[in-house]
């Protein structure tokens, strides 16, 4: 995710900012300054020292922190503003050796980066928690109470405006993956349907390719019409692509649909063929329909003056057959497919093929 | 005297041009039929030389949409042959024809070949099976239907995909005869399933006649 990262990195930032700020800025006064209770304050330093180190070992693998940590760091640091500010006498508050305020304001940062309104709350909690302590030593000069002031504003204006930076981020981040994804998603898009066309393109070249040869060695006259076997040839192609017309065609009973372009096909060129069938349509998946029909193509187109086709479909199985007269069958080639059947035999001058689909038991 | 031998049918159909066609199909047959009576209702079955005529050749869509199967019911039960000769290739209808006791059922994408093969058998009390029942019965999964042997359906289905009976004997090594008998002996299971009907006792008794069935085997 976009914003883990975000958050992830300014957490990197704030644990190290948080060390620097501990051992950098408040080490100093911890050690030189006069506190009421010293103990209580050198306490508080290391159990702050222990809150972020512990951190450390989310935030530097990028981890989120996990929520019984936020609830009992924010408790502890929450404890360790008392005792520091109770460990002060109540004149040295907001002054050079009140070093826990600011330092507060960065580990609850660290802790609440990503539950904003849980962090606004507790730092006002901790503003009002540390201005009631001040106050209640009783009313400052103008001078103290302004110079007090400035600290508190100064230190919550800066952690203030991380948060900000950290949504704005946060937001953008967000946008930009956005946008690459859609991005992402539209290169895909484009890419399938390339590859779709590519896929049809080949798919209408393999089944037209026997077609464009034939027309192509028509057009240049290197076959001849007169020819019987270019004659059979073009007889095959008209039956190919009439079914392919018809194959795609939506229809009640596309098999009957398919058989009867076949049927056509071989007509038109003037054989003769009684076509019958028995039982009700079946629903037949439509590659094993392909399947089924590719064989009755080829034998009509090899048919010379009658056929017979004939389809038999029952709840178990159906079975197309073509019994044609036919002079020359040497040259066809008839292939039994995986789910389809084909049987294939000359007798004398008939030819009977009979593609044979068994239904899967259910 | 050759007239008094020979074979008379009644042609029910409510399209002129078939009758017509029927009729010179049957009068220029071998055997040739006299076409006793014609026309688009079945009464011309029933009054006149059509009433003695030894075939029916019925027409199941006469005007109506309903195919007329209690004129065919009323025909069988008072003994008549009946060649149904129908429009349409509808399965369960060309079964419930059989069931009521027609003799055949043809459609019309059949020819005069089978037509006048059908008017000959059926004139002498016999069934007979075209090609388009075959493929009927092959497919028959009713409840009711008998049990046929393997060979008995492989013969249905192919009579049904090359209609050639001499192709039939040649694809599973038996006589164009042994065909036929074949297909009498399924009609016969089929006669002795289902509603009585003279037609079919008629059809029995024949096939007893024949030799193609024992009494003991009914």
């Amino acid at each position: 995710m976009a914003g883990d990262h975000v958050y992830a990195t300014m957490r990197i930032i704030l644990v190290c900012a948080t060390g620097i700020l501990q051992f950098g800025l408040c080490l100093h006064p911890l050690l030189t300054q006069e506190y009421r209770q010293r103990w209580l304050a050198v306490a508080a330093f290391i159990a702050l020292a222990c809150v972020t180190a512990v951190c450390c070992g989310w935030v530097l693998r990028r981890r989120p922190l996990p929520v019984a940590l936020v609830v009992a760091g924010t408790a502890v640091v929450l404890a360790v503003s008392f005792c520091a500010s109770a460990a002060l006498a109540p004149d040295q508050r907001f002054q050079a050796s009140d070093w826990s305020f600011g330092l507060v304001g960065w580990h609850l940062l660290l802790l609440l980066l990503d539950r904003v309104r849980t962090l606004i709350t507790v730092l006002t909690a901790h503003l009002v928690t540390s201005m009631g302590l001040f106050l209640s030593a009783g009313v400052p000069d103008r001078a103290t109470l302004g110079a007090a002031g400035a600290a508190a504003f100064g230190a919550v204006n800066v952690q203030l405006a991380v948060v900000v930076i950290t949504r704005v981020l946060h937001w953008q981040t967000h946008e930009a993956m956005a946008v690459a994804e859609e991005k992402d998603r539209l290169v895909t898009r484009v890419l399938t349907a390339q590859q779709w066309e590519q896929g049809q393109r080949s798919l209408f070249a393999d089944q037209l390719g026997s077609t464009l040869s034939l027309l192509a060695g028509l057009a240049d006259g290197e076959l001849d019409p007169r020819d019987s076997d270019t004659q059979r040839r073009c007889a095959l192609a008209a039956t190919q692509l009439r079914r392919l017309f018809a194959e795609n065609d939506d229809m009640p009973d596309p098999l009957v649909h398919e058989v009867t372009a076949c049927v056509d096909a071989a007509e038109r060129r003037g054989v003769e063929v009684s076509f019958a069938i028995s039982g009700a349509a079946v629903p037949v998946p439509s590659q094993v329909r392909h399947e089924l029909t590719g064989p009755v193509v080829t034998a009509l187109s090899a048919a010379r003056i009658r056929a017979r086709v004939s389809m038999l479909r029952t709840d178990e199985e159906v079975r197309i057959a073509v019994v044609a007269d036919a002079d020359d069958c040497a040259g066809l080639v008839i292939e039994s497919t995986g789910r389809v059947g084909v049987e294939y035999r000359v007798y004398g001058e008939f030819l009977r093929l009979e593609a044979r689909w068994r239904k899967q038991q259910s | 005297m050759a007239q008094a031998t020979e074979l008379s049918a009644v042609i029910v159909d409510d399209h002129p041009a078939v009758r017509a066609g029927v009729a010179q199909w049957l009068v220029t047959g071998t055997p040739p039929i006299q076409v006793a009576a014609s026309g688009d209702d079945v009464r011309v079955a029933w009054a006149g030389a059509g009433a003695t005529a030894d075939v029916v050749i019925l027409d199941l869509h006469l005007g109506g949409p309903t195919p007329a199967m209690g004129e065919l019911h009323r025909l069988v039960q008072a003994g008549r042959r009946v060649v149904v000769y129908s429009m349409r290739a509808d399965d369960e209808i060309a079964l419930q024809c059989l069931e009521l006791g027609a003799l055949s059922y043809l459609t019309k994408a059949e020819g005069a070949e089978h037509l006048l093969e059908a008017s000959v058998t059926a004139a002498s009390g016999r069934a007979y099976t075209p090609p388009s029942l075959a493929g009927a019965l092959a497919g028959d999964r009713s409840a009711t239907r008998p049990a046929l042997s393997a060979r008995e359906t492989e013969v249905l289905v192919e009579w049904f995909q090359s209609e050639s009976k001499d192709f039939v004997g040649q694809r599973l090594g038996i006589s164009p005869r042994t065909v036929n008998t074949h297909l009498e002996h399924i009609r016969i299971k089929y006669a002795m399933i289902g509603r009585e009907a003279p037609t079919k006792a008629a059809l029995l008794a024949r096939a007893i006649q024949d030799g193609l069935v024992q009494v003991d085997d009914l």
